[in-house]
């Protein structure tokens, strides 16, 4: 049978080659797969202190088998939910961030051979009395959204009468119990074992439920070929020992830590200097998202803004309905939306800066356009008349007397727009835009720093907000 | 000789509310007509349907041979030619006085920029406010602004002018520079329509005196005729309040 299935395999890779020659020769020539992984899943994947790579089991594990079969990877920490997402738009070619193999998720992707044996495992507080899940009978449980261990609980949840609170990622979760708002967490043993190893005030209780096994995961019927080079690599791995050094190194009794920083680097001033390449990558980030969705959004709301003081009741109407929508929407379901609505409907990729910056162009843009709306109506009417008097057409009318008056009144409300679509940029890290607050948030996975670093954060935004409104104003000065 | 502006069955409606009733008006070449009437006769917004800053309701409105009511009449050409000055002058104020005049002849290429700032320069002069070419609008008195409002419309060499009350909103003392430029302008020549509550410059400039109340052209003659002899009770009535008051 073995025989049999490596044979066809092997027919199908030559069938491959022989198809692909062209694009095979490249990859003989060392092909580049795109990998999407969880911002922070430790120990699995998380960022190194350098601030630069990803480390971590399913880190480590996929470049040695790289390294083995001949390939390069590109890791690209998306977050868990958003990393699916993206494979299942085939915008990456596999993810590997600690997926537990189960019948749902193969419907949609094919799995590797199993890496790693996990199970899913309860967590409480240390002074906690929970023992059992019997002990759960009405109580509050924390969860996190998408995760094998978020559908044991919901699939116990009536058995116990528990009631539910879902969170994006796991310190969160964690927070929720040590603050007492839950009484426990459900999360991969493994990962909650190495949690509280690395200071994570909580204890594991009870047995390890659902039984799961990780695997590495393409979208179904694409990358066989990447399928069997990461089955051989781990194959080899695993002959050869290095599986078992690498599981150890993140494991074993002498694992190194994820935040194993001295002292001094927690001042302030230290975490500051350990990740300023991090923040200042998430720093331009923002910036670009800024400058780009402000350009964007202040010629779409000017546009939006004329057609609804057009002389035309179809353009109003347009114009008004479009303002509706898109000021209407929380900008959070718009982004989930664009970036996630419209490729499931239509099978197109939108990578997920240009969605960001389509979100906040719509949803910035229909500010925008209200109040250049208002702009134009509060230039007297008089003005329009006068223009239109003397022979000028409607479209010069208004570029060349009641624009730029309208423009003198709406600068107050540019800058304004414009400090709130820099502060919206954030909201953009919920689709995995590596900007300044998602920066914010792997740091703190890593380093639980939260009081320190989202002080940081918030100084940082302060800081951009004031050289833009200064700017504005300086802008402002030289119209008036 | 073909009219100049030929009005006929002139109808206005805003809603329900009917404010012209029907008028039928001919203005002959370099003819002034003084429009006369208590507030709320119509007489401002017959004026505004000349150029159709106000949609006519019915009837139709001759200018120069073309039919203003007519959609494929190009209304942007038709005003180039019908200088229009209003009560409130509406300078463009985020420019200065002598942009705001060749704002218009530039943007519409009528002349280059020199030349649209020589003839700028002419007609300060011609209103007696050569000095102020580089002030903003906002520095000038009523009197001044009204004086380049006049030479801002003049600047597209219009051969017809609507003064819509133009000196309504002034300062007493500021009056008669205004009415000054507006008589030389009559005397050089220029067909105008002036709606106005200026009696002694209807009674010396106008060629004939319209008086309109409650929507109806009520009684149209020489000034002498409507200020000596006047004929509708309406009439009497009027000049009898505004030249005893």
């Amino acid at each position: 049978m073995k025989k049999w299935q490596s044979m066809i395999i092997t027919f199908m890779f030559a069938c491959g080659v022989g198809l692909f020659l062209h694009s095979s020769q490249v990859s003989a020539a060392e092909k580049t797969y795109t990998i999407g992984t969880d911002v922070t899943y430790a120990p699995f994947e998380y960022q190194a202190e350098d601030g630069k790579s990803y480390v971590g089991i399913d880190m480590d594990i996929m470049r040695a088998v790289a390294k083995e079969e001949g390939f390069k990877v590109d890791i690209k920490a998306l977050g868990f939910n958003a990393a699916v997402q993206a494979l299942e738009a085939n915008q990456i070619d596999g993810v590997m961030a600690g997926m537990t193999v189960s019948p749902e998720r193969q419907v949609k992707f094919d799995f590797s051979e199993s890496y790693y044996d996990a199970g899913v495992a309860m967590a409480v507080g240390t002074n906690s009395t929970i023992k059992s899940l019997d002990d759960l009978k009405g109580k509050k449980v924390a969860i996190k959204v998408g995760t094998s261990s978020a559908e044991f609980v919901n699939s116990i949840k009536k058995q116990y009468n528990i009631t539910t609170t879902t969170f994006d990622d796991s310190s969160n979760m964690y927070d929720d119990v040590m603050t007492g708002n839950s009484v426990a967490a459900f999360d991969d043993k493994p990962v909650l074992a190495y949690g509280i190893k690395n200071g994570i005030k909580m204890k594991i209780v009870g047995e390890t439920y659902e039984k799961g096994e990780y695997g590495f995961a393409v979208k179904k019927g694409t990358n066989k070929e990447l399928l069997t080079k990461f089955n051989s690599g781990l194959k080899k791995l695993k002959a050869n020992g290095e599986y078992k050094k690498i599981v150890d190194k993140y494991t074993g009794t002498n694992a190194k830590s994820a935040n194993s920083n001295s002292k001094s680097s927690r001042t302030i001033l230290g975490l500051l200097k350990t990740n300023s390449g991090t923040l200042f990558d998430g720093f331009k980030q923002t910036m670009l998202l800024t400058i780009v969705a402000i350009v964007f959004a202040t010629v779409l709301g000017i546009i939006l803004g004329m057609m609804g003081v057009a002389p035309n009741k179809w353009l109003n109407g347009l114009s008004s309905t479009l303002i509706y929508i898109f000021r209407g929407l929380p900008l959070i379901v718009l982004a989930f939306f664009i970036y996630i609505g419209i490729p499931n409907l239509t099978g197109t990729k939108i990578p997920a800066f240009v969605a960001g910056i389509i979100t906040l162009t719509l949803n910035e843009g229909a500010y925008t356009a209200a109040f250049v709306k208002g702009g134009i109506k509060a230039v007297d009417n008089g003005q329009m008349e006068a223009a239109r008097s003397l022979g000028l057409p409607y479209g010069k009318a208004m570029m060349k007397v009641i624009m730029p008056q309208g423009i003198k009144i709406m600068i107050p409300s540019f800058i304004n727009q414009f400090i709130i679509t820099l502060k919206d940029t954030s909201i953009l890290s919920v689709i995995g835009i590596l900007e300044l607050t998602q920066t914010g948030k792997i740091i703190i996975a890593r380093n639980l720093e939260g009081f320190k670093m989202w002080l940081i954060i918030a100084v940082i935004y302060l800081v951009i907000i004031t050289l833009l409104t200064w700017l504005s104003n300086l802008v402002e000065r030289k119209i008036k | 000789m073909a009219a100049k502006i030929q009005v006929t069955n002139l109808k206005k409606n805003y809603g329900s509310n009917e404010v012209l009733k029907g008028l039928d008006l001919s203005v002959a070449e370099k003819e002034v007509v003084c429009m006369i009437g208590p507030s709320g006769s119509g007489k401002s917004t017959f004026l505004r349907c000349l150029n159709k800053l106000e949609d006519l309701t019915s009837g139709s409105i001759v200018v120069d041979g073309h039919d203003i009511s007519d959609a494929k009449t190009d209304l942007n050409v038709i005003r180039q030619n019908i200088g229009m000055v209003f009560q409130h002058f509406n300078l463009f104020p985020h420019v200065t006085v002598l942009e705001n005049i060749i704002l218009a002849p530039v943007e519409l290429k009528k002349e280059t920029r020199e030349e649209a700032v020589e003839e700028a320069k002419r007609l300060l002069a011609q209103v007696g406010l050569s000095d102020k070419a580089d002030a903003a609008p906002n520095s000038l008195s009523g009197g001044q602004k009204q004086r380049v409002a006049i030479a801002r419309a003049l600047a597209m060499k219009p051969d017809i002018m609507l003064f819509d009350e133009p000196t309504s909103a002034l300062d007493p003392e500021m009056v008669g520079d205004v009415l000054d430029v507006m008589k030389q302008l009559a005397k050089d020549g220029m067909t105008m329509v002036v709606v106005t509550h200026e009696m002694g410059f209807a009674k010396e400039v106008a060629d004939r005196v319209v008086f309109m109340a409650d929507g109806y052209i009520l009684e149209s003659s020489t000034p002498d005729e409507i200020f000596s002899h006047p004929k509708n009770d309406r009439t009497k009535d009027f000049l009898n309040k505004v030249l005893n008051a």
